[in-house]
């Protein structure tokens, strides 16, 4: 029996610019740390074969801090055992500059059992029952379906053959001009198992044919809708013309989940949530609140978030305000024994919310209100005591 | 405010006096007449009236000497003394002076300046003298009334206000006095704090805050970047689907193409089996017409036969007829000679002899006729055999004719089938060459194609290396730029004007500066001169310093002192503009490491040379990614060149483009179209030379066919003319001349026989008279028998002869029709017919310009195809060199991105926004509290007068102008002059010092309360004590016990005054300080 890992889409160097800088610090970081634990995985199931199909990283080009940092994972978890196989996909593709060129310096620090696919006839003899075809992308689009340029199986070859291409299979509507490949590729070629990567879920797209053609996704979720994302697929094949199983196995370390609160009582219970550490929370506040209310929302969303000086409860967090509303006006959330001249400016910012006709003035009359209502609540702080 | 010193001369009672004040409260008494009101009034005097003016008057000495001098020496706030001179008098003088150290005075105004600058300093709502409908009398405002107080006038303050002040500057010093004082600490904090969040986004002015690092800044540059990278990706994806589009209209293009070229190729296919099968059908009916040809002739051969057979039959009724009629009329004959031979013989009986002899010699002449027309009809048989073996001859000649011609059609049609295949052939071989004549072009224009992709490979490389090196260059220049941070150029101007400005400021203190330390004792200094530092010294002689605007001492351990040249507002304004300078300019100059503005000018300069040049690269670099841009595919298209010029040159075989260069060269400057017309016209002699070629096949077969029936209808008729000439052996012509000849002589025997036979008869009718006439009827019947006979014979001669012809006929008949097979022929016939009926009805005809025409248009599309094909080859090139999926995947991002930038850029906007407006709120009302001066200022008075009356009155309403509306009592508002007089004069006092209080200033009271009891003075007095300590209080008394403490009083000689309680309170003797300089210099 033969054991593979079949991995993709890693997309070192992968930039986050809707998220803070120290988020996107994290989640690339992740990226890095994952690939330690797919080598560590694959050493743990004694795979014969690590092969990841494509996209390793998010550019041709990427800066020293992912290359270095890839070399320095392959040296720390080493696999000499199985040989590891690097596609170019259309993300990073071989150019002659690229990181995939022999000359790049990433190349030299690669350790000897890590092949770089660069070659469009690239095979390599994993055993002597077992065969590995492989064509690496060479832009970042195109038409041709690498997985029907590998060669077919002789009449004869009873090896176990594998395919190994990035691309995009036919299920998706529109002219293909993303290395499109045949969901039959595998069976039109004689192989016994394709390994493909470009889609971030896991998926096996020919569950009903005897070849698996499996996107096994990013080991890491790049987004909030990649809902199959964060494993690897394990592949065990047996002998040539029996369907090989294919197993998920989880690596990642974030979860991308989306929240919607729709009252405070929902935004007080993300406080009591479980393992929200691992995950990049998305929260969308839906809701009406007072000043009062707004004022301990922000309360919530400090202490999900962090500060400078506190660890946050969730491990990311990207808050959605687009439907937060506050309620206009001060609506009496003002202490009443306030110095006249702040009971007059809130008289004052009430009068405005109230004559105003137009919503923004409105909102950032409200918004002043809200300002004031927190300066109250931070008098203790401001003024050195209690007052 | 603060008096140091007041020095009179020569005023009203008073000849001379000289009273320094100490900082807090000064009570200055002495018994009644003393003059206490009249140094008050010299107080107000030198502050209020100027000294031309009339309200002097009062105070001229008694004795006239000299005219009243008052000089007031005062401070308004911390180091600035200020020294007011006045002599009144019509002539009037006035010196007004400043000083930093009480000490040393500098004059400031003189004459009627003066006044106008201590109204500006004083504030107290007095507007300027001069102005028109001010009087000339001393002037009145709401603060000069409760500030200086008279003794007449304790509660004129009960009934001013503010807003019968000549000038607003009382007003609004009482407001910035109240608004520092009364402002609510949390308030303040919080008013801070917003000003604090307004600032970080808005000018002073309230303008945005445009530098870098400010709120908007980053939020705006961070738009900036993202929707200029998202713009960047929004090409580069534009670019991207620009070219997939256009690759998938190609495809789509190249699949309609395929379609017409298939339709274009089923249209001639169609075109060529109707042309076939229209041929197959032409040839078919051929066939059938030629086998029922065959059928309708055998089948008249039939018919012919069983006509010629009942012929044959009749002819042969007939012959034996004639036989009969011949026999009939022979027996006639031999009976009519009978019964001439009975004639004769009775005739003989009568003339035997002569009768005999001319019997016997006519049955010669008659036996010699018989045997002449026996010869006569046998000659005519053997005519008729001859001819018929002519007839036979002449046959069989026509038939070899026929035969021959069928041969001859046959040879020519072969010979025209021959032609026409060799032309076709010929034609092929054209076609042929065009084919190697095109495939030879290809290879040409693919030569020349990877020769141009070559090229644009060149060029390409060279324009990337050049691209490279302007990149580089255009790096270093940005990198050379980026080191350097200026302001726009525009801003320098600003910069100029503001150096020039603090220049001008600056020199309005370099005054110039000797500063002397004359030292008790051994002192460590540091001297600090103009802002440079010399090293410290010891010194224990005088030193004098000099420097032109500043001189700092530091006195180790024990003082600094800084001397500044110029006056406060011009140092304030050079400090003012340094300020600017610090926020406006240093940064600038900081940024850019320039020590002055030239350098900062030169950075600028280098800095616009610079990006001109960046610009200038940049648009180097458009142009040149602009060029490799349109060479995008170069390498793709070289390699797709090289590919083809191989694939060509494989086709063509043999041959090599040098070997057909001949052929090429001279089909002249279009090739293509002379090779297509070169091609077209062979194709049209291949169609012409192959239906040539069918048109001589049919004709040979036909032929073929025709010669093959003859032929055998050839060989029956030489069978059946050789049987006629069997019996022919000399020829039939001989045999026919001898029978002819035979035939004119047995016609001359016969006619020699009927001359000697007339001859005979003549004689025997001569002879025989009689006997003839019976004779005659007897030779008459024989004669009437022979010519029976005769008429017979003939009958039986052409029966026989059309028996015999009919015979001839009928066998050369059945001859024939023997060589015929009517079974075969019929089959032919059914199986062409069957053929002909098989092959599919044509459903129209086509013309050979028609296959042409489809041959042309599939040459077309094929043409259009093959176009196609190269585009979308290039395109696919293209598309390698685009972003695609990637593109789109980035540009996703880039946009979420911009969109949460603008979002933020909005928050951030909508944040200090509502920052401003609450800050601005908050200030209006805090204005709006401040403007009314009456509330803020009533707790605080109300608050005292609530202790002083033990609660008996409960508040004070004050107006915004601070006109006194009454006081609360049981929640009623009541009028001051409904109180007693003494509690009048201790709220009026209350009110004064509360002013006092809050404005920091000096407050004169004259004798204000002498209408209170004691325990009311005795609270007052602790009150004056406690505010001592933060203004200066001016009593003027004649009971000093009311104010001071035990003790306090000035005891002694010599000494006018008395301080105690830690110098607070000092009490001035006015008694001993008349006419003496009682008081020591205010320290």
């Amino acid at each position: 029996m033969l054991r593979l890992l079949h991995t993709a889409d890693w997309h070192l160097g992968r930039r986050f610019p809707s998220f803070s800088e120290e988020a996107q610090k994290k989640l690339s970081r992740a990226r890095m740390d994952v690939v330690g634990k797919i080598l560590d995985l694959a050493r743990r199931n004694r795979v014969h074969a690590i092969l990841c199909a494509g996209d390793l990283f998010d550019d041709p080009t990427p800066t020293p801090d992912f290359w270095e940092g890839l070399a320095k994972a392959f040296h720390d978890h080493p696999t000499p055992e199985a040989p590891v196989f690097l596609v170019p996909g259309n993300h990073d593709p071989f150019l002659p500059d690229s990181v995939w060129s022999a000359a790049h310096p990433f190349r030299g620090r690669l350790p000897a059992w890590v092949h770089v696919v660069d070659r469009d006839d690239f095979i390599h003899e994993i055993t002597p029952e077992a065969v590995l075809y492989a064509r690496p992308c060479r832009s970042k689009a195109g038409e041709c379906d690498l997985a029907m340029s590998l060669p077919v199986r002789e009449p004869g070859d009873t090896r176990l053959r594998i395919g190994c291409v990035h691309g995009s299979t036919f299920d998706i509507a529109g002219y293909q001009t993303n290395f499109p490949i045949r969901k039959d590729a595998g069976t039109q070629r004689g192989l016994d198992y394709l390994a493909i990567g470009d889609t971030h879920s896991f998926r096996d797209v020919t569950a009903s044919l005897p070849v698996p053609t499996v996107y096994p996704g990013a080991p890491e979720p790049l987004g909030f809708d990649e809902t199959g994302a964060g494993k690897v697929a394990i592949v065990a094949l047996f002998r040539h013309g029996s369907r090989p199983r294919v197993e998920e196995a989880p690596v990642a370390f974030w979860q991308w989940i989306d929240k919607r609160c729709r009252d405070m009582n929902e935004l007080r219970a993300l406080l009591t949530l479980q393992g929200l550490e691992r995950q990049v929370v998305r929260l969308h506040l839906d809701m009406t609140v007072s000043l009062a209310e707004e004022s301990e929302l922000a309360r919530i969303l400090r202490e999900l978030e962090g500060t400078s000086a506190t660890h946050g409860r969730a491990g990311i967090l990207v808050v959605d305000k687009a439907k937060l509303r506050v309620q206009v006006g001060s609506s009496d959330s003002f202490p009443d024994d306030l110095p006249p001249v702040l009971k007059d400016t809130v008289a004052r910012l009430d009068r405005i919310v109230a004559e105003a006709t137009d919503e923004v003035d409105k909102a950032k009359a409200t918004r002043a209100l809200t300002h004031l209502y927190k300066l109250l609540e931070r008098q203790d702080e401001l003024t050195g005591g209690p007052r | 405010m603060r008096l140091h010193r007041l020095r009179v001369q020569s005023f009203a009672a008073i000849r001379e006096m000289d009273i320094a004040f100490g900082p807090g409260l000064n009570v200055l008494y002495g018994p009644n007449d003393l003059g206490k009101s009249t140094l008050a009034d010299a107080i107000r005097l030198a502050l209020l009236l100027p000294c031309t003016f009339k309200g002097y008057e009062p105070y001229i000495p008694w004795s006239g000497a000299a005219d009243p001098l008052v000089e007031l020496t005062f401070e308004t706030e911390a180091q600035r003394f200020w020294r007011v001179r006045k002599q009144f008098d019509k002539r009037g003088t006035a010196l007004l002076q400043e000083s930093r150290n009480g000490q040393d005075f500098d004059d400031v105004e003189r004459g009627r300046s003066v006044d106008a600058k201590l109204r500006e300093i004083l504030r107290w709502g007095i507007s300027e003298p001069g102005g028109s409908g001010a009087g000339r009398g001393l002037p009145e405002s709401f603060l000069a009334t409760a500030l200086l107080s008279t003794q007449s006038n304790v509660s004129d303050i009960l009934g001013g206000s503010l807003q019968d002040d000549s000038a607003a500057t009382g007003k609004d010093q009482i407001a910035a006095a109240l608004q520092a004082v009364a402002q609510d600490p949390l308030f303040v904090v919080l008013l801070r704090e917003a000003q604090g969040r307004r600032d970080e986004a808005y000018t002073d002015r309230g303008a945005k805050k445009t530098a870098r690092g400010s709120v908007f800044t980053i939020a705006r540059d961070r738009v900036k970047e993202t929707r200029e990278e998202k713009e960047r990706l929004e090409k580069i994806v534009e670019e991207s689907e620009g070219v997939e589009r256009h690759l998938r209209e190609l495809v789509e293009e190249r699949s309609r193409c395929q379609e017409n070229h298939s339709a274009a190729a089923e249209r001639l296919v169609a075109a060529e089996l109707l042309e076939q099968q229209a041929a197959n059908r032409a040839a078919a009916t051929e066939h059938v017409r030629i086998a029922r040809e065959a059928v309708l002739r055998i089948q008249k051969m039939d018919q012919d036969i069983a006509a010629a057979e009942r012929r044959v039959k009749d002819l042969a009724g007939l012959k034996d007829q004639a036989e009969r009629a011949l026999k009939a009329a022979q027996a006639a004959g031999a009976s009519a000679g009978e019964s001439l031979t009975a004639a004769d013989e009775a005739a003989r009986s009568s003339g035997l002899d002569s009768e005999m002899a001319d019997t016997v010699a006519r049955q010669a002449l008659e036996l010699r006729k018989v045997a002449a027309e026996q010869s006569i009809q046998e000659a005519g048989q053997r005519i008729a055999a001859a001819t018929t073996a002519q007839d036979r001859t002449a046959a069989v000649k026509r038939a070899e004719e026929e035969h021959r011609k069928q041969e001859a059609e046959a040879s020519r049609a072969r010979e025209t089938w021959a032609e026409a295949t060799g032309a076709e052939q010929a034609a092929n071989g054209i076609l042929q060459r065009c084919d190697l004549l095109e495939r030879g072009l290809e290879t040409r224009t693919a030569d020349k194609q990877v020769v141009v992709a070559q090229a644009d490979v060149e060029k390409e490389a060279a324009l990337q290396t050049e691209l490279t090196r302007v990149s580089e260059q255009r790096s270093a220049l940005a990198e050379q730029r980026g080191v350097i941070d200026v302001p726009p150029a525009g801003s320098l101007v600003a910069l100029r004007k503001l150096e020039r400005e603090l220049a001008s400021a600056r020199g309005a203190l370099d005054v110039g500066l000797v500063m002397t330390v004359i030292p008790t004792a051994i002192v460590n200094l540091r001297v600090r001169k103009d802002g440079v530092a010399a090293d410290p010294e010891i010194i224990a002689k005088p030193l004098e310093i000099e420097a032109n605007t500043e001189v700092e001492v530091e006195f180790a351990n024990l003082a600094t002192v800084r001397v500044q040249g110029g006056r406060r507002e011009a140092q304030e304004k050079v400090r003012a503009l340094e300020s600017r300078w610090d926020g406006e300019a240093l940064p600038h100059l900081t940024a850019a490491g320039a020590s002055d503005l030239e350098a900062l000018e030169a950075k600028v300069a280098e800095a616009r040379e610079l990006d001109s040049r960046i610009q200038s690269l940049d648009g180097e670099l458009e142009s040149l990614r602009r060029q490799i841009t349109t060479l995008a595919g170069a390498a793709e298209a070289l390699r797709g060149a090289s590919e083809r010029a191989v694939a060509c040159r494989l086709e063509l075989g043999d041959e090599t483009p040098e070997t057909l260069a001949a052929d090429l060269d001279a089909l002249g400057s279009d090739p293509g179209s002379a090779l297509r017309a070169r091609r077209q016209k062979a194709s049209r002699d291949v169609e012409t030379a192959r239906k040539a070629a069918q048109e001589a096949a049919t004709i040979q077969t036909l032929a073929e066919e025709r010669a093959r029936g003859l032929r055998t209808s050839l060989e029956e008729a030489v069978a059946v003319r050789d049987a006629a000439l069997a019996e022919f052996p000399l020829g039939a012509a001989a045999a026919m001349g001898a029978a002819e000849e035979a035939l004119r002589a047995a016609q001359a025997e016969q006619k020699k026989i009927a001359v000697e036979l007339a001859s005979l008869q003549n004689r025997i009718n001569e002879k025989k008279g009689k006997l003839e006439a019976e004779l005659t009827d007897a030779r008459e019947a024989v004669e009437k028998a022979g010519r029976a006979v005769e008429a017979a014979q003939e009958s039986l001669k052409k029966a026989i002869t059309d028996h015999a012809t009919e015979e001839g006929r009928l066998s050369e008949l059945k001859r024939l029709r023997d060589a015929e097979d009517l079974t075969t022929a019929e089959s032919g016939l059914r199986q062409a017919t069957e053929r002909h009926d098989a092959l599919p009805v044509t459903e129209r005809l086509v013309s050979p310009d028609e296959v042409t025409a489809a041959k042309d248009a599939l040459a077309r599309e094929k043409g259009a195809l093959e176009a196609l094909d190269r585009e979308v080859h290039t395109m696919q090139g293209a598309l390698q060199q685009v972003g695609g999926a990637v593109a789109r995947d980035h540009l996703h991002g880039a946009m979420e991105a911009f969109e949460l930038a603008e979002s933020l850029e909005r928050e951030t906007e909508a944040e200090y926004e509502a920052w401003r407006l609450l800050l601005d709120q908050m200030k209006e009302a805090e204005a709006a509290q401040e403007s009314n001066l009456g509330q803020a200022l009533a707790p605080a008075i109300a608050d005292r007068f609530q202790a002083l009356t033990l609660q008996r009155y409960q508040s004070i309403q004050l107006t915004p102008y601070l006109g006194t509306e009454g006081v609360v009592v049981a929640g009623a508002v009541r009028s001051p002059e409904r109180i007693s007089v003494g509690t009048r004069e201790q709220l009026s006092t209350l009110y004064r010092l509360c002013l006092g209080e809050y404005l920091q200033t000096t407050i004169v009271l004259d004798d204000q309360l002498v209408q209170s009891d004691d325990s009311r003075m005795e609270w007052f007095r602790a009150l004056l004590a406690e505010k001592a300590r933060s203004f200066q209080i001016i009593v003027f008394t004649c009971r000093p016990g009311d104010y001071l403490a035990p003790g306090a009083m000035v005891a002694g000689e010599g000494v006018g005054y008395a301080d105690s309680d830690e110098g607070f309170v000092r009490s001035i003797d006015l008694g001993r300080a008349a006419g003496v300089r009682n008081v020591e210099e205010t320290s």
